[in-house]
Formats: C-alpha cells, structure tokens, sequence
C-alpha cells in the first residue's frame, strides 16, 4: 500500500488498524470493559467487606472512618454465635440435598430429549422445560407458599385422593425449603446435562452394545462417564447459589430452617451497625472460602473419574 | 459341508414409507471376505446392522453361525463391529478401549493384558497402550477400532465403511492391512463400502446392492466381467457401453439399423429386447476394416483424451452415438486417432453381454 493511500485512510479507519495491529491493546480493548466492571462491582466491595471482617472501620455517629488495625474479634464472635455450626451444617445440607435432587429428577429427562426424542421436538421440549423458570424468581418462589400450604394443593390433592387424613405440614419445615430449592434451581441442573447428551456420539453406545455390554453397562461405563462435565458443571451451577440461599429459607421455611444466607442477611439488616457489617462480612467471607474448597474437591473428585484429552 | 457365518433370509426392512431392504438373503460363508456394495441409499448400511442386531428387520430370520438369532440383542451375540466414525470411547486410552469388550465378559486381568498386547501387535501398534484417542492419527485409530473388534475373536467381523474418513494413500494402505488381518485371524469379514475399489480389492465375494435389493452376488471378476443386469454393469468399473437391440439367439445380435453383431450366449434373452454391455478396454480400434467374422463397426472419432496409462476415444457410429474406447498404451509409437478420422472398431464375441433391456436403467449414482 502507497503512503498516499494510508494518508486518503479516514480517521477512524486508521484507528481501527492501530487496534488490529497491536495485540497488547486488542487485549485491552476487548477484556478492559469486562475487568474493569468486575473490579468495581465485585473486587472492591470485597475488598471493602473484608475490611469491615476484620474490624478496620469505626463507627462515628453516622459514617464509617477507616482505623488501620486488623482484629480477628468478629470472627471470634461469630462463630461464638449460639447455633452457628448448626446454621452452617443445615446451608450444605440444603445444597447437597437440592444438587442430587435436582440431578435425580434432570438426568432422565435430559437424557429421553437429547438421546431419544425425534430431533424436530428437541427444541420444543427444552423450551417446555425452561418456560417455568422464565417467572420472576420471587414470583415464582412466593407462589410455592400455596401450594404447599396446609389447605394448598398438595395437601387436597392427597387428601382427595385419600392418601392421607390429615393435611401435611409443609410450610417451616425442611423438606419444604429442599423442594422449593429443588424447583427453583432445576433448571441449572438440566441445561448443562441436556448439552452433553445431546452431543453424545450414539454411535458409541451401539459400539459397547457389540463389545457385549448391556444397556446397564453401557450407561455406567460410556454414557455416564461422558455426560460427567455436564454432572460437574449442573452440580456447582445449582451448589452455589443453593449454599447461600437466604429469600427461600425465610418465604417457605421457619425459624428452624435458618441458614447461613439467613443469617448474613439479619446481621446486614437487622443487627446493622459496625457489629452486624462487620460480622456479617466474616460470615461471607467464611462462606466464599467453603465454596472455593467444596468446589475445588468436588472438580477433583469427580473430574478424575473423566480424564479428556 | 460348507458352514455359514451369517445367512439372511428374505429379510425386509422399512423406515416410514421406504423400504431400506427389500427381501434380502445372503449366505456368507465361514472365513469370507464379504462385501456389501452400492450406492448410497441402497440399503447395505441397514442390512449390517441388522446382521448386528442394531436394527430389527420387520421380516425375515437372521442366523449367525446356523443358530437363529433374529430375536437377541445385540450384546449377547458374538459379533465384532467396526464404525463408520470408528466410535471409540474418548474417555478411554488406547489399551482401556480394546480391553473393553473383555472387561464386559468377565476376563481376568492377566488375560486381558496378554490379549491386548497380542492384538495390539497384530495391528502393528505395539507400545501404544496408554495413548489417548485424539493423539492417534485416523489410520492409527482405524487399527484401534480394529483391535477393539476383533480382540473378542468375534465369528463374524462387520465393518461399516471403515475407511471412508481416511485420504487416499491411508485408505491404499489400510486396504491391504484390513486384507492381510483377516487372514491371519481367520474371521469371516462383511464388508460395507459404496466404494467399488475397495470391494474389489478385498473381497472373495461381492454381494451388489440397489434399492434394497440384491442385484447380484459373485466373485470380483465375475462381477466386474459377468454383470447380470444393467445396473451392476453400470455401477462396477469406470465406464461401460450399452448397445440396444434384439437378441436373435445363436450368439446373433440385432442391433439399431439391423446390424448383426456376435455376443455372448443368453438363452433367456431370445428374441427379446435386450441390450447389449463392452467394456471399453475391450474394444480394439484401428484404420483398416478387420477380417470378415469378427465383429467391425466403422464409426468416426469424436474426441481423444490422453490419460497416460490410456487413450479414451469416443467414436460416434451408427449402432451407438457414443462408444467408448481405451487403448492401453503400450509404445511412443502408437498410432493415435484425431478427431473427425475414420475408424473400425473390434471387439470379440465374449465380450458383449447380453444383458435384459430395462426401460428405465436405474442410474446409479456414484461417490468417491
């Protein structure tokens, strides 16, 4: 190209080859946005929460002043907090619960609409299956209330049925806070399982069928191990959020289904001031790290059953 | 006694409104290298994975090794498979995909790594236990899924077009491996391929397929110089001429214009329309009418193409408009016709075949 040319270049134009040019500010261009608002809204109030964990603001009348000190005193209290082990067990306890719920009642159906449905309904089947989920949250969870309610549908239904005399006492119990969870996050447990089966080669499984495997085997030794990262993937996607659940705990469970979403939430809300920040932010920090390490173990444990590549 | 591997009979097969197989029955017979061949469509892909179980035809019994087993799955019976995408297991390296099958049957672990490794040196792969899948090459992986079949001692071997992801010179190569492996396992092989060079170089028999029907099962040679109808004709070798007429019987043959030519025998085509096939490497070309007695057709040359090995003319005569020429060449000095020249073609007797007239010759349609 002739030095005429690139001078005739608009201006835009020019900047433009600059940015192709140059991989350091395509790097920039293109991931900065992106960093930019993570560092804003998710490393700094991080920063800040871990801050107020470790005691490093003071309360003066209505604002906060910065003392540079570090004091573990909130975490001695919280977790000299009556029940809080209790809180933290009853959190994971609810989040396995929901994850092999979830599983339990996805992977069938992924597997029947990624393996053996005709392929013009798959579309259409997925999207039945996701509509549910496409009601607001809070709407959706709310509504749950009455259908479990004493005199809700679940409680007709069976006594219509004659299944039971008595209504079935839902609503504060656990088993209503593990199938509200369960319905709400299902949908995070399907999607990934549906992608991998419905990438599974079939082919493969006609070929263990040849090798003398029974339709038995073959789903423990081919399909299961290859729909894994899809297990994986399904299980921390419905893990996390279930683990710090706080808006169903409080709409369909009592005072004995308090968990660590809970709690963080009445130490922000309710107890508020430097304690209640301060406490509350040692209690989601400890929460951050359980993830981490659960996730961690959880990819490693799992993930080695399944070596790709 | 010869013994069967597998034998078919009258199986028929329907998907929706197409039937896939139409009537089929086959015997193929102990340690045969058997091929199904046709176009795609035509029914080949169906019939093997009946042969498998992978598919239950409507009608019909299947027997392998005399015993009847249209009604057992296919895991329980004794049957290898190789697939069109070779379908090994990614999660698995090279020893775990072959051990496989012999996991499932319960062998000891002494026994399985014994076998393994045996088979893993009759596919020329010996030290290529712990690699994983996608660091094998294709020609690589094909010896795998091979291995995988076979290490069952399975009594009959199916392949579904093996070869057909691999290039050219892999494929070349492959064929003779895939020859020389059956011979030294001694296992009945069924071939599926829509690739006639690869049946051809393989096959003790070739069972060709159109439509869901069997159109002739033969030896390679036979196939290629006793085709029994138009479309095996037509869809074996690279080219072929049809010349339309009456046969007279007694090896007379009445062609367009009343033009008596001599043929082969077929008493079935007496006095019936008929047509008759040469192959053009069969036909002789030259500038000087031949002897009386042998069939000599003047005609005009219509265009020469030079293919090194060869010479194709197409000469335009008043039997045929178009006939296909080859001309082997043999010498720099060879006479080579122009366009436009006066020529007489020759051919013997044997090598017109009268074939039965078909007013619609199916066309086949030709891959690869």
């Amino acid at each position: 190209m002739s030095r005429l040319e690139e001078e005739r270049k608009p201006f835009h134009i020019k900047i433009l080859d600059r940015i192709r040019a140059s991989k350091l500010l395509k790097i920039i261009v293109l991931l900065a946005p992106a960093s930019i608002f993570l560092a804003i809204f998710f490393f700094s109030p991080f920063i800040i929460a871990l801050m107020y964990s470790f005691n490093m603001f003071k309360q003066v009348v209505y604002t906060y002043v910065f003392v540079p000190r570090i004091s573990l005193e909130y975490y001695i209290r919280l977790l000299d907090f009556p029940g809080i082990f209790v809180t933290m067990q009853r959190s994971f306890y609810y989040a396995i619960v929901t994850v092999i719920l979830t599983l339990l009642l996805s992977y069938p159906a992924a597997y029947y609409i990624g393996f053996k449905l005709d392929p013009k309904y798959k579309s259409t089947a997925v999207l039945l299956f996701i509509i549910p989920f496409w009601v607001n949250f809070l709407l959706r969870t709310y509504s749950m209330k009455f259908v479990l309610h004493d005199e809700g549908l679940v409680n007709t239904l069976l006594m219509t049925l004659g299944l039971i005399k008595e209504p079935i006492r839902f609503l504060g119990t656990d088993l209503a806070v593990i199938i509200v969870m369960a319905y709400d996050y299902m949908f995070l447990m399907f999607l990934p399982l549906y992608g991998v089966l419905e990438k599974l080669d079939k082919e493969l499984l006609e070929a263990a069928a040849t090798l003398g495997a029974s339709p038995y085997k073959t789903f423990l030794k081919v399909t299961l191990p290859l729909s894994s990262p899809g297990i994986i993937a399904g299980s921390l996607l419905v893990f996390i959020p279930a683990v710090g659940e706080f808006i169903i705990p409080m709409l369909v469970g009592g005072v004995n289904t308090t968990t660590l979403g809970t709690l963080i939430y009445s130490f922000f809300i309710t107890v508020r001031g430097e304690a209640g920040w301060g406490i509350g932010s040692a209690a989601g920090l400890i929460y951050i790290i359980f993830i981490m390490v659960l996730s961690y173990l959880y990819i490693k444990l799992v993930g080695a059953e399944v070596q790709f590549g | 006694m010869i013994k069967y591997s597998v034998e078919l009979e009258n199986i028929t097969k329907r998907f929706g409104q197409v039937v896939a197989v139409n009537n089929v029955s086959l015997r193929i017979k102990e340690n045969e290298f058997f091929s199904l061949l046709g176009p795609s469509g035509c029914g080949k892909t169906t019939t093997l994975r009946i042969i498998a179980g992978l598919e239950k035809p409507d009608t019909g019994v299947v027997k392998l090794h005399g015993q009847d087993v249209t009604y057992i799955p296919t895991h329980k019976r004794n049957i290898g498979m190789v697939f069109q995408h070779l379908a090994l297991f990614p999660h698995m390296d090279v020893y775990e995909n072959i051990a496989f099958g012999l996991r499932m049957r319960g062998f000891s672990d002494n026994d399985i790594s014994r076998r393994v490794k045996r088979m893993l040196e009759v596919v020329r792969l010996p030290g290529f236990e712990r690699r994983k899948i996608n660091q094998l090459s294709g020609g690589q992986q094909q010896r795998v899924a091979l291995a995988r079949a076979l290490v069952m001692e399975p009594e009959v071997l199916l392949l579904d077009e093996p070869l057909g992801a691999l290039d050219l010179k892999i494929r070349q190569e492959m064929m003779v491996e895939l020859k020389r492996i059956q011979r030294e396992v001694g296992t009945t092989f069924v071939y599926v391929t829509h690739d006639q060079n690869e049946a051809m170089v393989m096959s003790d028999r070739i069972a060709v397929m159109n439509e869901g029907v069997i159109q002739q099962v033969d030896s390679p040679d036979t196939i290629y110089m006793r085709p029994k109808n138009i479309f095996v004709a037509s869809f074996i070798g690279e080219q072929i001429n049809f010349i339309e007429g009456v046969y007279k019987g007694n090896q007379e043959f009445e062609a367009k214009g009343g033009m008596v030519l001599r043929v082969s025998d077929n008493p079935d085509a007496i006095n019936k329309k008929s047509v008759i096939a040469i192959r053009p490497e069969r036909i002789m070309i030259g500038d000087k009418a031949p002897p009386r007695g042998m069939n000599s057709v003047e005609g005009r040359v219509e265009m020469m193409v030079f293919k090194g090995s060869s010479i194709e003319y197409r000469i335009s005569a008043n039997i045929s408009d178009e006939i296909i020429v080859f001309v082997p060449n043999i010498s720099p000095t060879m006479k080579m016709y122009k366009i436009g020249e006066k020529v007489y073609l020759t051919w013997d007797p044997e090598a017109g075949i009268v074939l039965p007239f078909e007013s619609k010759p199916a066309e086949p349609r030709k891959i690869g």
